[in-house]
C-alpha cells in the first residue's frame, strides 16, 4: 500500500542549476581509505541536502554506488527502517534481494540478518555508500544498535553516510579518533562571507554592495535557509538599504520574519495555496487540487519550483513535491494564526484524497490530524490484517491510541486489535476489561461500518484466544483449555489465521495436560492454517511441536512426516532460509539417531549448524546442543555429551511448549549411564522426584529418569532392596501412559521393567516385557531406546534372540550398542578446512570477549582494518558469517583451549 | 521552589519549565509550543514557560526548538509539580 511513498523516499536530491558550488565541502565527503561514518550534522536550513546533492552529483559521475534513503516518521519501526535501508540498496547497487525477501516473511531485523547484510556489502566490489538522509527522526534505541552493529562491520570500501539535525549515539569520539570519521558541521556549512557575496550577487544576481552582504551574512549567521529567503524577498526591490537595515536591526526570529517578509510579496491566491498546502507532507498536483477545491495546482507547483520557493521535488516526473520543512513549519505557523478554524478541514480533504487513491497511512495520518476519527477508525480497522501479517504491531498501537479511547471500546474490531498489539508488546494492564469491552460492543454492532461482516465475523475467535493465552501466562491451564476451545470452535471458516492461532493454544493447553491425541491433531490444523497464511516460521516451529508429541505417541513414521512436509513448506520460500528451518534439521537429526542411522543425523546436524541462529526460532540453541548431545553419546563420547547438554540447560528459553523433556533429566539419564550415581542422585534431589509422586504427563521423562537411577543404585548395590517398589513404579506410569496413549513411553516402560524383573531374577515375566516392547517398537524401527539402556540390556536381548523371538530386529538392535565408529567425524567438519594462524588464534580469543573491534585492535596493536583482514578470514576458515557463530563453532573445534596465554 | 524537604518528589513527572531560545519568536509560535502566550526579552530572548507532564513532553519541546533552527539558551527547571 505503501509503494509510491517508498519510491519518494529512495528519491536522491539533485542539485539545482545555478546553486553555489562548495568543493570545499563536497571533496571532503570523496571516499578516503579509513573512512567508515560521514557525518554531515548541523540545525534545519544549513544546507545539507544541498550538500549531499552536489557530492552525489559527483560521485555517481564516476561510478561509485550510492544506496539513498531519505527518513522520515514511517521509519520509526525497525523493520520498515532496515526494510527501506534494503530497498534503497536494491535501487542504488542492485543487491539484497534475499534480504528484502526475509524481512517481509517476518524475520526480525537482528543482528544475524544483519550480519548477512554485511556479506553482501562485502561482496559489491568497490563498495557502496548507504547514505541516510534526516536521520534525526529516527529515536529507536534498536535501530541506532543495528546500525552501530553494521558501521562496525562496513567491508572495506563500503561508508555510512549520514545527514542529521542531532548527532545519532555511533560512538563519535571513538570514531574520530581513529580517523574513519568525517564531519561536515554548522560552522562548515555556513556560508563565509564570499560565498555568501557568490550567492546573493552572482546565482540570484542581486547586486548588492559589500558592506549589505556582510549585514545580512553577519544577521543570518551563515544560515542559507534564510539567506535564500533574504535573496527572495529582496529580488525585484527598491529598496533594499532599507529592507537589510530594518531586518540587521530587529531581533526577530530570522527565518519567520523573512517568511512573513516573501508571503507578503506574493499574490493573495498564492499565499493562500502556500499556506494551505503546508499540512500536506507530498504536495501533488491531485492532492493539492483536492485540499483546496480547486483545479491547476499542478501549474502552481511547478512554478513554485522554478521560482525557487522552497519546493524540492521527490522524483523525476515532478509529480511529488514537498516543501522545505523549515518552510513548511512556518506556513502552518502563519496558517494556524490566519485560519484557526480551516485546519481541520483541510486534513479531512486529504485524509479522503488519499482514501480514494488507496494510501492509507496517509489517509489515517490525516483522519487523525483532522479528529475525524469515524474516518481512521474504519481505515485502521480495514489494516490491522496486514498489519498483523507484517508484524507492524508498533505502528498499530499508535494509531489506536491516537484514536479517543472510547472509539476503540466501542468498536470490536479496534478493541481485539489493540488487545494484539499490547500483548505482542507484553503489556497485560488492563486486557481482561478491554476483551469485555469489545464482547459487549459486539453484541451491540449493528451494521453501521465499523469494520467489515469478516473481520467481524472473527472477533469472537479472537477474544476467546486472548483471554487463553491471559489464562496461560497466569498459569491457569484449565481456563486456558477452556478458552482455546471456544476460540477453535467458534472461528469462521474463512479465518485460517484465527483458526491457526486457537488450535497452536488448544494444542499447547491439550500438551500440557497430557491430551496427545488432541493435541495432535490441534497442531495440525494449526500448521495448515499457518501455512495457507504465509506464516512460514511459525508454521515450522508447530511442526517441531508435531514431531516432539509423535515421538511420545511412538510414532517416529509420523513424527519424520511432520518434519518433511515443514522442510518442503520451508523450500518453497524465495531467498534466505526462513527461521524454524535450522530447528527442523536439528529435529530431524534426533529422529534419525533414534533409528540409529548415525551419519544421516550428523548431515543433518551439520546443515542445521550451517544455517545458524538466523535460521533458528527461540529454542533453537537448546534444541541444537540437545541434538548434538544425543550423537555425541552414541560415539561414545560422553564428557562433551554431557558438556552439550550443561550448555543446552544454560541456552533453554521458555516458549509456549511445555517442558516435558528438561534437560537437567537428559543430563542425569548420561550420567547414570556413565555411572556416575552420585551426581545423579544430586539431580533426583534437585528435581524433587520421588516414587510415591503422583503420575502426571509433565514430569513422565523425569519418573522415567528416576527409574532409570533406582535400576542403577540396586544394581551397584546387588540387592533386590526397594525393587519391589520400583516394579510397582513402574507398573503406575505404564497404566498412566496407556490412559494417555503414549505408546512412545510404554515402549521405555516395558524395557525398564524388563530390567526390573531381571534384576529380581524373574526372567519370565522379564522376557514377557521386554516381548512386548518389541512388539511396540519394531514397527517404528525404535533403536536406541534400546542401546541407550547399555549392558545389561544387551544381556537380555542375548537372551531374547537365544528365544528366537523377532531375531532379525534383535539383531539389529544389538549391533547398535557399540559405540558408533567415529570415522565419520571429520565431514562433520570437527576441523577447519584450513588451520588458523596464531594470530587469528589470538584475535579468536579476544572474539570471545566483550571487547568490541576497536577495543579488540587495540588490543592486538594492529589497525583496525589489519584486524577486520584477520576476522574476515578467520569467519572464512571457520564457514561462519557472524562474530558469534565463529565463537561457537570455535568452541565446538576446541580451537580455544589449547593455547592459553 | 516548591521542592518540599520531607516530600518524595517525583523527578520525573510534571514540572515547570522556563525555555529561553535566541530571538524574538511572534506569538503564531504559541500554539506550537503548547502556551498562551511567548515572553520576549530586552536581551533579544523568548521565553517559553510551562508545566510539563513528564521528560518525555519536555524532550518533544526541545525537538521542536530543534526542528525550527532555533539556538537554545537555556532550560531551567521553576518547580516540580505535587502528584495528586
Amino acid at each position: 500500500m505503501a509503494a509510491p511513498l517508498v519510491a519518494t523516499k529512495l528519491y536522491a536530491p539533485r542539485l539545482r542549476p545555478g546553486s553555489v558550488r562548495r568543493p570545499r565541502l563536497s571533496g571532503r565527503l570523496a571516499p578516503r581509505e579509513e573512512t567508515r561514518l560521514v557525518l554531515v550534522s548541523a540545525p534545519a536550513g544549513f544546507g545539507k541536502s544541498t550538500l549531499l546533492a552536489e557530492w552525489l552529483a559527483e560521485a555517481t559521475a564516476v561510478g561509485r554506488r550510492i544506496a539513498f534513503l531519505s527518513l522520515d516518521h514511517t521509519d520509526a519501526d525497525p523493520r520498515a527502517f532496515w526494510s527501506h535501508v534494503v530497498a534503497a540498496l536494491q535501487r542504488g547497487a542492485g543487491v539484497g534481494e534475499t534480504m528484502a525477501a526475509a524481512l517481509e516473511a517476518g524475520d526480525p531485523p537482528d543482528e544475524d540478518l544483519l550480519a548477512i547484510l554485511l556479506n553482501i556489502l562485502a561482496g559489491v566490489p568497490g563498495g557502496v555508500d548507504i547514505v541516510l538522509d534526516d536521520y534525526h527522526v529516527i529515536d529507536r534505541a534498536e535501530i541506532h544498535a543495528g546500525l552501530a552493529f553494521l558501521l562496525e562491520g562496513l567491508p572495506e570500501g563500503s561508508r555510512l553516510v549520514i545527514s542529521t539535525r542531532a548527532d545519532p549515539p555511533l560512538q563519535l569520539p571513538r570514531l574520530r579518533a581513529r580517523g574513519e570519521l568525517v564531519e561536515v558541521r554548522a560552522a562548515d556549512l555556513r556560508f563565509d562571507p564570499a560565498e555568501a557575496a557568490d550567492y546573493l550577487n552572482g546565482t540570484m544576481g542581486l547586486r548588492l554592495t559589500a558592506g549589505n552582504v556582510a549585514d545580512l551574512d553577519d544577521r543570518t549567521e551563515g544560515w542559507i535557509a534564510a539567506l535564500q529567503l533574504a535573496a527572495l524577498t529582496l529580488r525585484g526591490r527598491a529598496d533594499a538599504d532599507d529592507f537589510i537595515a530594518t531586518f540587521t536591526g530587529n531581533d526577530r526570529y530570522v527565518f519567520d520574519y523573512l517568511v512573513e517578509e516573501v508571503l507578503q510579496r506574493q499574490p493573495p491566491e498564492l499565499r493562500r495555496f502556500l499556506l494551505r498546502t503546508s499540512i500536506l507532507d507530498r504536495l501533488g498536483g491531485p492532492v493539492c487540487d483536492a485540499v483546496l477545491g480547486t483545479s491547476g495546482s499542478a501549474a502552481v507547483l511547478d512554478g513554485l519550483h522554478r521560482g525557487n520557493l522552497f519546493l524540492m521535488p521527490l522524483d523525476d516526473r515532478r509529480q511529488w513535491y514537498r516543501y522545505h520543512h523549515l518552510f513548511a513549519e512556518v506556513l502552518q505557523a502563519h496558517l494556524r494564526e490566519e485560519a484557526p478554524g480551516d485546519v481541520t478541514e483541510l486534513h479531512r480533504r486529504a485524509a479522503a484524497f488519499f482514501e480514494t487513491q488507496g494510501e492509507t497511512e496517509s489517509a489515517i495520518r490525516h483522519a487523525l490530524a483532522g479528529s475525524e476519527f469515524d474516518r481512521a477508525a474504519a481505515l485502521i480497522a480495514r489494516s490491522i490484517p496486514e498489519l498483523r501479517r507484517s508484524r507492524q504491531e508498533a505502528l498499530l498501537r499508535d494509531w489506536l491510541k491516537a484514536l479517543p479511547d472510547a472509539v476503540v471500546r466501542a468498536n470490536p474490531v479496534l478493541g481485539v486489535g489493540l488487545v494484539g498489539a499490547l500483548l505482542s508488546n507484553g503489556e497485560f494492564d488492563g486486557i481482561d476489561g478491554r476483551l469485555a469491552d469489545a464482547e459487549r460492543a459486539l453484541a451491540q454492532v449493528t451494521a453501521h461500518g465499523v469494520a467489515s461482516d469478516a473481520q467481524l465475523d472473527e472477533v469472537p475467535t479472537q477474544i476467546w484466544m486472548y483471554r487463553a493465552a491471559m489464562a496461560q501466562v497466569r498459569g491457569d491451564m484449565p481456563a486456558m483449555m477452556a478458552a482455546a476451545t471456544r476460540a477453535a470452535e467458534g472461528s469462521a471458516p474463512g479465518d485460517h489465521l484465527g483458526r491457526a492461532a486457537a488450535a497452536g493454544l488448544l494444542g499447547i493447553a491439550c500438551w500440557t495436560g497430557g491430551d496427545l491425541e488432541r493435541a495432535a491433531a490441534s497442531w495440525n490444523d494449526c500448521f495448515l492454517g499457518l501455512a495457507a497464511t504465509g506464516h512460514v516460521s511459525d508454521a515450522l516451529g508447530s511442526s517441531v511441536a508435531l514431531a516432539e508429541i509423535a515421538v511420545t505417541r511412538g510414532r517416529l513414521g509420523e513424527a519424520f512426516r511432520a518434519i518433511e512436509r515443514a522442510l518442503r513448506l520451508a523450500a518453497t520460500r524465495p531467498g534466505l532460509a526462513p527461521r524454524g528451518t535450522a530447528d527442523l534439521h536439528a529435529t530431524l537429526a534426533g529422529l534419525h539417531r533414534e533409528r540409529g542411522d548415525f551419519a544421516a543425523a550428523r548431515e543433518h546436524l551439520a546443515t542445521s549448524r550451517q544455517l545458524g541462529d538466523r535460521a533458528g526460532l527461540g529454542p533453537y540453541r537448546c534444541r541444537l546442543g540437545v541434538a548434538m548431545a544425543g550423537v555425541a553419546e552414541g560415539e561414545g563420547d560422553l564428557a562433551t555429551a554431557l558438556d552439550l547438554l550443561v550448555d543446552a540447560e544454560r541456552a533453554y528459553v521458555g516458549d509456549f511448549f511445555p517442558n516435558v523433556r528438561p534437560v537437567a533429566a537428559m543430563a542425569a539419564r548420561l550420567r547414570i549411564a556413565a555411572g556416575r550415581l552420585d551426581e545423579a542422585a544430586r539431580w533426583r534431589r534437585e528435581s524433587g522426584v520421588g516414587i510415591e509422586d503422583e503420575t502426571a504427563s509433565l514430569r513422565e521423562y523425569e519418573h522415567l529418569t528416576l527409574a532409570r537411577l533406582l535400576l542403577a543404585e540396586q544394581r551397584a548395590a546387588r540387592s533386590g532392596r526397594g525393587s519391589a517398589e520400583l516394579v510397582e513404579f513402574l507398573g503406575r506410569l505404564e497404566r498412566a501412559a496407556e490412559r494417555g496413549g503414549r505408546g512412545g513411553s510404554l515402549i521405555d516402560i516395558a524395557l525398564l521393567k524388563a530390567l526390573a524383573h531381571g534384576l529380581r531374577n524373574e526372567s519370565g515375566a522379564a522376557m514377557a516385557s521386554l516381548e512386548r516392547a518389541l512388539a511396540l517398537a519394531e514397527p517404528e524401527g525404535f533403536v536406541r531406546l534400546f542401546a541407550d539402556l547399555g549392558a545389561p540390556m544387551a544381556e537380555l536381548l542375548g537372551n531374547a534372540l537365544r528365544r528366537g523371538v523377532a531375531p532379525a530386529y534383535v539383531r539389529e538392535l544389538l549391533a547398535a550398542f557399540a559405540p558408533v565408529r567415529t570415522a565419520a567425524r571429520p565431514e562433520t567438519g570437527e576441523q577447519p578446512a584450513e588451520p588458523l594462524s596464531e594470530r587469528e588464534l589470538d584475535v579468536l580469543r579476544l572474539l570471545r570477549t566483550e571487547l568490541d573491534g576497536p577495543a579488540i585492535a587495540r588490543e592486538l596493536e594492529v589497525s583496525l582494518n589489519t584486524m577486520r583482514t584477520h576476522t574476515k578470514k578467520i569467519f572464512e576458515k571457520l564457514g561462519v558469517n557472524n562474530r558469534r557463530s565463529a565463537v561457537r563453532r570455535a568452541e565446538e573445534l576446541n580451537l580455544l583451549q589449547r593455547r592459553p596465554r | 521552589m516548591s521542592d518540599t524537604p520531607n516530600k518524595r518528589t517525583d523527578q520525573h513527572g510534571p514540572g515547570t519549565y522556563e525555555v529561553r531560545i535566541a530571538g524574538h519568536l511572534g506569538q503564531r509560535w504559541a500554539e506550537r509550543f503548547g502556551v498562551p502566550s511567548l515572553a520576549h526579552d530586552d536581551d533579544g530572548t523568548t521565553v517559553i514557560r510551562r508545566v510539563f507532564a513528564d521528560q518525555a513532553a519536555l524532550h518533544g519541546l526541545l525537538q521542536t526548538v530543534r526542528d525550527l533552527g532555533l539556538p537554545l539558551v537555556s532550560v531551567t527547571r521553576i518547580g516540580i509539580e505535587q502528584q495528586t
